[in-house]
């Protein structure tokens, strides 16, 4: 319960000039330094077509579920296309940008629409904000292809080629 | 309960007074449960706390029976106020046991001309008390329109008027209200509650872990709203006859089988929020030596579409919605197509999203896990889905009424609120319709502005979209191929993701469209997330 304590003095510091707490109030969680996240699938520079798995690296830390306080666990946090740098002392956003692997998840699926995009990994402590330092993977860019247009000859399954 | 005979009468000394009459809720249940173990509480509790606090009350216990008492009081306000003391010490005796081992008064006051005996007291006076007790909930006070009237103004209360009711065997109807306790502590402790703040947060520093939990259950007693007394009704018309009618002997019936219990009168008062154990199990009065109630006609009128109801005292305050069909969903992105047509019936829904001061009272209750910190009016947040479920499970348990999530598409019915636009209030985004990235006004990232800062939409609802993002009890599906027609919840056994709506004031604007659809692990916690309840009708 280090956190709670933690929470709760920064709570009586702002407690007499605010009537509730921002939760940013709070320190960001440390992480080891030699830990690391990056993602195993795809490459950086994979030109995919359709559907594709990602699939999420951790290395030098644990993965656990958001809302566990236990020391060097973090949840990952899956940035698709996003170009603003990561505020450290907000919790990771969530939207059509920000995936978030709450349950402890360690790989996904995408649907992207043809073209460019970037992907990458960060990890999040048991309130999903970033730890200190920060650990983000690369980012990476993979090229979703468009969905073959011409008409294919009747699908015949792996066996038979 | 005593009968009326003639011979008291005689060389009996009159008197008003103000009698309260107290018996258990599911006494034989309870008895059936762990007969010595029950007794022994009960001797315990009326030893340690009714008979000193009918004392202090300047009372006198009248009697007892096998699971009530009787006293008598000088002051209607005296015996008022010892009402509520009972049932809240009893609520605090309660918490630290299971459900099934609670016990629970019913409590009725009445003031009434009454017939003295040295080790007794007659007349109808007690007998319309009688069946005041017999008809409020457990943990619930109620009285007569006689007491009302004398402690209207000095006991600082919230009274909720149930109309005049004929009771059984008395001539004339009685005028009766619930009694809400203790709105004055609640004004109180808000006017203080910077002091408490401060004091909560010292225990904090004091003592860390559990001084957290301390701040947290003492901000709960902040959160219920005062509710103003309601309008005195014109006429006291409770007065005891000199000559009271003879009263026949009590029927000690329970209820007769077949008939269906009687669903509490209009829901639980929460005095410290109670979890109440299922209606059912509180409707066979037991022992009780008083007639059986007649299964209780609501005391609510029919009420109109649009109009407000609030099920008891810090319940949330619920809009009733008409039914009616909708073109749910959109074309602007994959996840709300196909648009289809929705058929929703009239159903209520929350006016805003839950707030802490609403969300810590079922945290006091035990019946929920996360405790929340914060402005009592700011919405709950940090909760998970499965969180949202344990409030209504709550909620539907005090108050004996249908409470659940909403479905997603009851959520857009109303959110639309008869609309076809992006927005509520139009195609594009206008300044102070809500709160959120790019949607202009003032704007805090850091916290979700107090419900009801920004406009109602047409149906009177406030913070659809740009407060937290609200969940709905679907599970959730990438599109709506396949989706319900008829308004109810699209849902999967093992459903792993559910469906948040309205987007958070931490997303821009196309998350405040009506259609805007977005999904979270169930089981976790974001603080941008929470939720409103709705309600069958």
């Amino acid at each position: 319960m280090h956190a709670s304590a933690r929470q709760g003095m920064i709570a009586a510091a702002f407690a007499i000039g605010a009537c509730w707490i921002p939760w940013e109030a709070q320190a960001q969680t440390p992480a080891p330094a030699d830990a690391s996240v990056y993602i195993i699938y795809p490459r950086d520079g994979q030109r995919i077509r359709g559907g594709f798995p990602v699939r999420f690296g951790l290395r030098n830390m644990g993965v656990t579920h958001a809302g566990d306080k236990t020391p060097n666990m973090g949840h990952h946090h899956l940035l698709v296309d996003v170009d603003e740098t990561i505020d450290p002392n907000e919790p990771i956003p969530t939207d059509k940008q920000h995936l978030h692997f709450g349950a402890g998840q360690t790989e996904t699926r995408l649907d992207l629409p043809p073209g460019k995009h970037t992907l990458q990994l960060v990890l999040g402590d048991a309130d999903h904000k970033p730890f200190a330092p920060l650990l983000a993977s690369k980012k990476i860019t993979v090229t979703v292809l468009p969905p073959r247009t011409r008409i294919k000859p009747p699908q015949t399954s792996r066996a038979e080629r | 309960m005593p009968g009326e005979s003639t011979s008291h009468v005689i060389g009996s000394p009159r008197r008003l007074a103000a009698i309260l009459a107290a018996d258990i809720a599911g006494y034989s249940r309870l008895m059936g449960f762990d007969e010595e173990g029950t007794l022994a509480r009960l001797k315990r509790h009326r030893r340690e706390m009714i008979e000193p606090t009918i004392q202090e009350h300047f009372g006198r216990l009248i009697k007892t029976t096998g699971d009530g008492f009787l006293a008598m009081f000088d002051s209607p306000l005296e015996a008022v106020r010892c009402a509520i003391v009972i049932q809240q010490s009893m609520a605090a005796r309660n918490t630290s046991l299971p459900p099934e081992q609670w016990i629970r008064y019913r409590i009725g006051v009445n003031l009434g001309d009454v017939i003295v005996d040295p080790d007794d007291v007659y007349g109808d006076g007690v007998n319309i008390a009688a069946r005041l007790e017999n008809m409020a909930d457990p943990g619930g006070v109620y009285i007569s329109g006689g007491v009302y009237e004398q402690i209207k103004n000095k006991l600082v209360c919230g009274y909720q008027s149930l109309g005049d009711e004929k009771l059984k065997n008395i001539t004339d109807p009685v005028r009766i209200y619930r009694v809400l306790p203790d709105p004055a502590a609640v004004s109180r402790a808000t006017h203080a509650r910077w002091k408490r703040v401060a004091a909560s947060l010292v225990a904090v520093l004091a003592a860390a872990g559990a001084g957290s939990y301390v701040l947290l259950s003492q901000r709960s007693a902040v959160a219920p709203e005062v509710v103003a007394s309601q309008p005195a009704p014109a006429t006291a018309q409770l007065q005891a006859s000199p000559a009271p009618p003879p009263e026949p002997a009590p029927q000690a019936t329970a209820n007769p089988p077949g008939l269906p219990p009687p669903p509490p009168p209009l829901s639980g008062v929460l005095p410290i929020p109670i979890p109440q154990a299922a209606p059912a199990a509180t409707a066979p009065a037991g022992n009780t030596q008083v007639a059986a109630v007649p299964p209780p006609q609501p005391f609510s009128k029919p009420a109109e579409s649009g109009t407000s109801l609030r099920d008891c005292q810090g319940c949330p305050e619920l809009v009733r919605l008409p039914g009616g069909s909708f073109r749910m969903g959109s074309s602007e992105d994959p996840s709300e197509a196909p648009a289809h047509l929705v058929r929703v019936t009239a159903f209520a829904l929350g006016r805003y999203p839950v707030t802490v001061g609403e969300w810590n009272q079922c945290v006091a209750a035990n019946a929920c896990t996360a405790a929340l910190e914060g402005n009592a009016a700011a919405p709950a947040r940090n909760l998970s889905w499965a969180d949202a479920k344990q409030f209504v499970a709550w909620l539907s348990n005090s108050t004996g009424q249908n409470y659940r999530l909403p479905s997603e598409a009851e959520w857009e019915y109303a959110a639309r609120a008869g609309t076809t636009s992006r927005y509520w209030w139009g195609e594009k985004v206008v300044p102070k319709m809500a709160s959120c990235k790019g949607c202009g006004g003032a704007y805090d990232p850091r916290q979700p502005a107090p419900v009801g800062s920004f406009p109602a939409n047409p149906l009177g609802l406030h913070d659809l979209v740009g407060s937290v993002a609200q969940w709905v009890e679907d599970c959730w599906h990438p599109n709506y191929t396949g989706a319900p027609a008829d308004g109810s919840a699209w849902t999967e056994p093992n459903c792993r993701e559910n469906v948040l709506r309205g987007g958070s004031w931490r997303n821009d604007a196309s998350y405040a469209r009506s259609a805007s659809r977005a999904y979270y692990d169930s089981g976790v916690r974001y603080p941008a997330h929470g939720f409103r309840v709705a309600r069958s009708l």
